[in-house]
């Protein structure tokens, strides 16, 4: 691996007088989400080059409609643009390998009318070392790290896939989570399998979870310490979801924060308990649909059952949250099973050291 | 003190399509429809077959429906371009 100074960049430089005249070319070229970004110097650029030991022209993959290849050097300098530190970046870049996969059918997500962000959810070792916290305020702004990854997957797909509002991103309305969308899993505190591990990543390994999503659904409940109930309120969310939005089958994220989560492990429930309770609970009869105004697409199909899962294995449960408090978060996804939440583990380099 | 900053973007644009040659007239053409599907795209065609028919002249229009309306056309609806003369696609909601 090159050293640092020795990292040759291919893009193309600009010279600015000063920190403020650089947020004038970048927010003139439209390079932005519209907040200050950190000038992505060479320098910075090519430490997170070597933090990733990877030469700049590394191709991270290739965008499957547009055919737009996405390299590790034009990541590196949205990911500092976002304000990424060097040890930030792997994450990053383990993020854009999974959403580059057919199956999360990136360009759909990132163009339709139906405004989702991209969820990214970190598992694994890579959370203490980045400083990652799952506890406080989770799913806002509970840290530089999650801030900064959801960040700079966002300014990227805006600067290397042009999902600029009114460009390729079509979306009616969006949500603040398109400015920034990641969360850690609180692997510590509880007694629950990470998601990492439930989808299959051996255990011990850092990893990226990432969904299209749309906003978080808040519920409440506060009065009981009994699974079924507090499920049947995350199972409410998920049905009110269902007739107010989409009525389809797809991955759904639940945010179960500590004091909702004690309980219901302390009665010996795994995520897979939750997922089997919340794919037979959260269901929805067409008919309903008439009761929101929708009647016009029920048709003849009112007594058809829609599930919000089309399986359990659907349904990612997510350890994450303050110390106190009976809240929780639904997240629906973008549009039923047209898209599908991708797990990628984040890969090290067996015979590289760091110099 | 001077900074010098990269371009975040990618640079290299994919090569773009040619655009095909348009047709002189509609008259006795073959028009494709490629509808991704959605409730409001079919009062849309059904009204424009009617004005290609009848003001233009055209002499066929097939109607194609994507699998996926997120996703591009399917292989086999692309496939059937060639025998088209003219085709409207990217109608939405």
């Amino acid at each position: 691996m090159q050293q640092l100074s020795q990292i040759a960049l291919a893009s193309k430089t600009y010279e600015v007088d000063n920190f403020a005249a650089a947020q004038e070319l970048y927010h003139n070229n439209g390079w932005t989400d519209g907040l200050p970004v950190v000038p992505p110097t060479e320098s910075a650029v090519a430490a997170c080059l070597e933090w990733a030991l990877m030469p700049p022209d590394q191709l991270i993959g290739v965008e499957p409609v547009r055919e737009q290849p996405i390299t590790a050097e034009k990541l590196a300098i949205n990911a500092v643009m976002a304000g990424c530190l060097p040890m930030h970046f792997p994450v990053v870049v383990t993020a854009w390998q999974a959403v580059l996969k057919e199956e999360f059918l990136l360009h759909g997500v990132t163009s339709s009318t139906g405004g989702c962000a991209i969820l990214v959810i970190i598992n694994g070792p890579v959370r203490h070392e980045i400083g990652a916290n799952s506890t406080f305020n989770a799913l806002a702004n509970s840290d530089r790290a999650t801030a900064v990854i959801g960040r700079a997957l966002r300014l990227a797909l805006i600067n290397l896939l042009d999902v600029r509002p009114g460009g390729i991103d079509r979306a009616t309305l969006g949500h603040p989570g398109k400015f920034s969308y990641c969360l850690a899993e609180d692997e510590e505190d509880g007694l629950w399998q990470p998601l990492s591990v439930v989808r299959g990543i051996p255990e011990g390994l850092s990893a990226v979870t990432v969904m299209a999503a749309m906003a978080p659904r808040q519920i409440m409940n506060e009065w009981t310490t009994n699974p079924r109930e507090i499920l049947e309120t995350f199972a409410a969310e998920m049905r009110a979801n269902q007739r107010h939005y989409s009525i389809y089958g797809g991955n759904y994220v639940i945010v179960v924060p500590k004091q909702l989560r004690e309980p219901i492990q302390a009665a010996g429930w795994t995520k897979r308990d939750i997922a089997e309770f919340l794919y037979d609970r959260a269901r929805v009869q067409r008919s309903e649909w008439a009761d929101v105004g929708k009647g016009a697409v029920v048709r003849d199909r009112g007594e058809t059952v829609h599930t919000a899962l089309d399986s359990p294995d659907h349904l990612l449960v997510v350890a994450a949250g303050g110390p106190a408090g009976g809240f929780g978060a639904v997240i629906p996804p973008w549009f039923g099973s047209k898209t599908k939440a991708v797990t990628a583990a984040i890969s090290a380099c067996v015979d590289c050291e760091r110099g | 003190m001077i900074i010098r900053v990269l371009d975040p973007t990618n640079e290299k644009k994919p090569a773009a399509g040619q655009p095909a040659v348009r047709p002189v007239t509609l008259k006795g053409k073959t028009v494709g429809f490629i509808s991704n599907g959605k409730e409001g795209t079919k009062g849309f065609f059904v009204q424009l077959e009617r004005q290609l028919r009848d003001v233009f002249g055209v002499a066929d229009v097939v109607w194609r429906t994507k699998s996926n309306y997120s996703a591009p056309a399917d292989a086999s609806i692309t496939d059937e371009i060639k025998a088209w003369q003219a085709v409207v696609a990217g109608v939405g909601d």
